[in-house]
């Protein structure tokens, strides 16, 4: 470790994807200070470089907010905040005219017309679309970078921020290291927004190594609430070469998907393929391996008549896109810690959550969410005082930013992470749940908590940040087995083998968690009961999508 | 094997792909002003550095095996 920098702004803005880069320019725009950080490159690490839905909410395109909001609260089996459900469809279409001010180019049909599709015939909502093409994925990441600087947002890159600093409760800024010079750098903010995407244990088949939870393992530190860490993501690849998931599944084609026993998979109603657990239902039964039968007539070069085998969970366990975060205290995207904002991946609107009941929302979502918490934090610095630093807060972060560099023997960060994985990626601890598996692997990840973290050694700054990433990934983790365990029913993408059934009305609550004297305290927060299903209709009319076992 | 090379005579040492590197698997090597695979193992296969270099001197291939599992390390 050579120098040690300190930087002083009104809001520090943590992570530069979509979320990070709208908290920044809007935050700017009201003639604040803003530093924007990133452990990558803003706009290219991260998930925003891949989607290519987006979607809008425009009643002048005949959109009813009943039918959207009907098709999100069924889809999501009822835990979706509704509040946030509501804001991010009304200013998806303001948010959507920011983007093409930008510059971002939606897609077009053949007639120049704006492609608008709806994501199942009998359902409401729909989405736009970017061009799924390479270039232009670039081009679009770019225009928000370079917006954010035209702005005057101040951009600094390849810097992982660790922790949060406090004073009395408060954020008052954050520790963070260059990945290129080892410097230190100390960021003194009024405001502070953590958009630092998804909690991943960097998956097998999905491009998201980079996104390992900081933003909420940094702010649970902190002793912020967090919420909805028992929702797993369902996405598939491909078994031939999973890592390359993702960019096969952009080429993949419209076909079937059959079991060993050439039984086609019947898709969920008003659901996609990857958006439910049915392949690992399949996997648990002992029918693998599963096929995806291309259609004969599939235009797709190299793809024609193939079966591909399929492989589930490719995410390895992130989260359903905001139904975990950081728990947003208000409509501001403020949290249960002052002058600290949650935005994008990192904040738990749980605006679909139990299941994806869409595409398309996520990606709005965070563009709503940047926005929000971008001006809530501009407003915020403009009416507080500059902080001052606790030395002695600040002196502990230095320590435990620079530990793993100074440690003399331990355990590799890679060998570690190689663990984690081995314990976490089989589909019978997060997928297909059952109390004793959960408990057994709790106890496994425990002990990497309390006994490999603390000696994680690192040889070189890619390695620290390797070993930061890994200390995160423990943490979340634990979230997710502590939460899976204490929601005793099933419901979305939580599947517990051990209590199959949806369990109205005790279950139509929440799963909060947070610190308290060193223990991970979780508890249940019910729904409002104007939220709750028509309790006085069938169990099968409330619930169409059948559990194995209820 | 993942990001398997970068090719020395076409890369013109822009470092646009150390930047593109969600993962930083790629470091600018000092003296030769080359880019170069440093961290192979992280490599997630996301193809950015691939579409962003812009003498097409990056080669990713779909295959990825992972180390051996050993009892400490
Ligand atoms: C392959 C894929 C396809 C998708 N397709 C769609 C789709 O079609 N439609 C849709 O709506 N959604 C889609 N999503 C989801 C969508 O991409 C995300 O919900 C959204 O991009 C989240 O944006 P964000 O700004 O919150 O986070 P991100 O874009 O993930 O940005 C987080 C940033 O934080 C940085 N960061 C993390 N930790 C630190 C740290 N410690 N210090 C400094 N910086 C840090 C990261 O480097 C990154 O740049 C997809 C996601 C993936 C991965």
């Amino acid at each position: 470790m050579s120098k040690e920098h300190v930087v002083e702004t009104d809001v520090l803005v943590i992570g530069g994807g979509l979320a990070g880069c709208f908290a920044a320019i809007k935050a700017k725009e009201q003639g604040v200070d803003v530093t924007l950080v990133d452990k990558g490159y803003v706009s290219k690490s991260g998930s925003s470089i891949w989607p290519h839905t987006y979607s809008v909410f425009n009643p002048e395109w005949g959109h009813k907010l009943d039918d959207w909001m009907d098709h999100i609260n069924t889809g999501g089996e009822y835990l979706n905040n509704r509040v946030w459900t509501e804001i991010i469809f009304k200013e998806s279409y303001a948010r959507y005219q920011d983007l093409v001010s930008y510059g971002v180019e939606f897609r077009k049909d053949e007639n120049g017309k704006l492609y608008r599709w709806k994501m199942a015939p009998q359902r409401a909502c729909e989405s736009l679309e970017f061009h799924i093409v390479a270039g232009e994925r670039r081009a679009k990441s770019l225009i928000l970078r370079k917006q954010a600087l035209k702005s005057g947002v101040k951009i600094m890159d390849r810097i992982m921020i660790t922790d949060l600093l406090q004073q009395d409760g408060r954020v008052i800024g954050v520790v963070g290291f260059s990945i290129d010079s080892g410097d230190l750098y100390i960021f003194k903010a009024k405001a502070t927004v953590i958009s630092a995407g998804a909690a991943a244990f960097k998956p097998s088949g999905w491009p998201i190594s980079e996104l390992t939870g900081d933003g909420m393992a940094m702010a649970y530190r902190a002793n912020a609430e967090l919420l909805g860490c028992e929702f797993i993501d369902t996405h598939n690849t491909w078994a031939e070469n999973p890592a390359y998931g993702f960019p096969a599944i952009m080429r993949a084609s419209p076909g079937r998907l059959l079991n060993a026993e050439g039984e086609e998979l019947k898709l969920y109603p008003g659901r996609l393929r990857s958006y439910s657990l049915n392949v690992e239902f399949e996997a648990h039964a002992g029918r693998l391996p599963l096929i995806w039968e291309v259609d004969a007539d599939s235009k797709v070069a190299g793809l024609k008549d193939r079966r591909l085998p399929v492989v589930g969970g490719s995410v390895g366990g992130m989260a359903v896109h905001t139904a975990e975060g950081i728990w947003p205290i208000n409509t501001k995207c403020g949290t249960t810690l002052p002058g600290l904002y949650a935005a994008g991946d990192s904040c738990g609107t749980r605006q679909v959550c139990a299941v994806y009941s869409g595409v398309g929302f996520a990606f709005a979502g965070a563009s709503v969410t940047g926005t929000r918490a971008g001006l809530s934090a501009a407003e915020y610095a403009s009416q507080t005082e500059k902080p001052t630093i606790d030395e002695k807060d600040l002196a502990r972060l230095k320590k435990v930013t620079l530990e793993p560099f100074e440690r003399k023997g331990g355990f590799s960060p890679k060998w570690v992470i190689q663990v984690l994985q081995n314990i976490l990626f089989p589909y019978y601890i997060l997928y297909i749940k059952h109390g004793d598996r959960l408990k057994a692997t709790l106890t496994l990840v425990e002990f990497l908590k309390d006994h490999l973290v603390p000696k994680l050694i690192a040889k070189d700054l890619h390695e620290l940040r390797l070993a930061h990433e890994t200390k995160n990934m423990v943490l979340n983790a634990e979230m997710r087995l502590r939460s899976s365990l204490f929601r005793t029913e099933s419901r979305g993408c939580h599947y517990r083998e051990d209590y199959p059934r949806r369990d109205d009305p005790n279950w139509l609550a929440w799963v909060k968690l947070k610190e308290e004297k060193g223990k991970m305290k979780l508890w249940k927060e019910p729904i409002p009961n104007e939220w709750w299903p028509d309790l006085s209709k069938p169990y099968e009319e409330r619930y169409p999508v059948r559990f194995p076992g209820e | 094997m993942t990001i398997e090379r970068i090719d020395n005579e076409l890369c013109n040492g822009c470092g646009i792909c150390v930047n593109s590197c969600p993962t930083d698997v790629i470091r600018m090597d000092k003296e030769n002003k080359k880019a170069i695979i440093k961290y192979p193992d992280d490599c997630m296969l996301c193809l950015i550095c691939v579409v962003d270099c812009p003498t097409k001197a990056i080669t990713v291939t779909p295959e990825k095996t992972s180390p051996l599992m050993v009892s400490w390390g």
